[in-house]
């Protein structure tokens, strides 16, 4: 248990009407304790069933159990005390993409990111605006200009879909990992990630069963697989946890190409995009 | 074979195209029980499964994903499927044509029987 929710805890014990469950639940949802985090969250608001953030906080336990319906109408509860509320708007812009209504969705993202909505919006937009967007391909003109960052935009079709082409040293060299909070945490998971390509080669030649052409890892609420590119690099995309695995290695492929292009263009350039 | 989980890894080995399966501590990559085929190296595919299954876990945490529930790890001649309980992470080595779909069942029940 960390000191945050150590100390969260024993306020929330000291003082049962504190609004400090709204940080306990948050930290607890975060850290993937969803059954704890609900309880909190369901006898907080039941001590302060005016307060939205409290009808925000259930709504997004909700989702990360696949509540959606539930999420959906505490949501729908916050829009009511609070019709400008950032959280309710984003998420159900989420649960509107999920159900396949991608242009209810991007009015609420919209709306979202009218009323100041941070980088997370406008991710969420690009990739409901992306959803409904004819693909096209990308020549080598335009992969070579392209933003590093946006190096797999186009390729990325649902909300939750991400992309992130690493070196041999774990260090981003294109794309970005966007976690739920839509932080971009690229660098951490490259660095966890580091090096990972060269042993398991290593290990593969030991087991004699050749080179290495994918690992892929379910967790709790995606499913992520990675491949190694040129000089000992590796592409990791991920997708929502309902993603059949099948189509998650079709994007990886796409990806892969993507990759092996944008990466021929900087060798040649000697580098300069990179 | 020790006794343990001797049953649940003679479940795993006598699918079709699998070719060892083994239950391997997490944390040190030490093979805490195997079925092994004559030739087969345990010690290195545990050493190997456990590292890999670390970094998918501590990645996975660095993004918010929670816990790593299966992982498949395909090469040109062979593929490895593994999941894990705790420290606990059971594990198949099998041809690359074996059917994962299969495993990664196998797998999951291996795994909810673990104490």
């Amino acid at each position: 248990m960390s000191d945050e929710i150590r100390r969260w805890s024993e306020e929330l014990a000291r003082d049962p009407g504190s609004l400090v469950f709204l940080q306990l639940g948050e930290s607890l949802r975060r850290q993937g304790q969803l059954d704890i985090a609900l309880r909190i969250a369901a006898r907080g608001l039941e001590r302060h069933p005016r307060n939205a953030d409290a009808h925000d906080l259930v709504a997004r336990i909700a989702v990360d159990r696949g509540e959606l319906a539930s999420a959906m109408a505490e949501w729908e509860a916050v829009l009511r005390l609070d019709p400008n509320h950032l959280g309710a708007l984003k998420g159900i812009g989420f649960v509107r993409f999920q159900e396949g209504r991608p242009a209810d969705a991007e009015g609420y993202l919209t709306r979202a990111a009218a009323l100041g909505g941070a980088a997370d919006v406008q991710v969420a937009l690009e990739h409901v605006r992306r959803s409904s967007a004819p693909i096209r391909a990308i020549d080598d003109e335009t992969v070579a200009v392209t933003d590093p960052q946006r190096l797999f935009a186009d390729l990325l079709r649902d909300v939750g879909q991400t992309a992130l082409l690493l070196d041999a040293q774990g260090c981003v060299l294109g794309g970005m990992y966007v976690d739920a909070d839509g932080v971009d945490v690229g660098q951490e998971i490259g660095a966890h990630l580091s090096g990972i390509s060269d042993e398991v080669r290593r290990a593969m030649r030991r087991l004699d069963v050749g080179s290495w052409r994918s690992i892929v890892f379910e967790t709790q609420l995606a499913v992520v697989a990675m491949s190694p590119t040129a000089e000992d690099g590796v592409l990791v995309v991920a997708a929502a946890k309902t993603t059949p695995l099948g189509s998650l290695k079709r994007l990886l492929e796409r990806c892969l190409e993507r990759a092996a292009r944008w990466l021929a263009h900087t060798s040649r350039a000697g580098g300069g995009n990179a | 074979m020790s006794a343990p989980y001797a049953a649940l890894l003679h479940q795993l080995t006598t699918q079709r195209g699998v070719r060892a399966s083994l239950i391997v501590s997490e944390g040190d990559g030490l093979v805490v029980d195997a079925n092994l085929r004559v030739g087969e190296d345990g010690d290195r595919v545990a050493a190997l499964v456990a590292s890999v299954y670390r970094k998918a876990r501590r990645s996975s945490r660095a993004a918010q994903l929670g816990g790593v529930a299966f992982l498949e790890l395909e090469a040109e001649r062979g593929r490895i499927c593994a999941a894990g309980r705790g420290d606990l992470v059971v594990v198949v080595l099998a041809e690359v044509g074996a059917n994962v779909g299969l495993m990664r069942v196998q797998l999951m029940k291996a795994v909810e029987s673990l104490i």
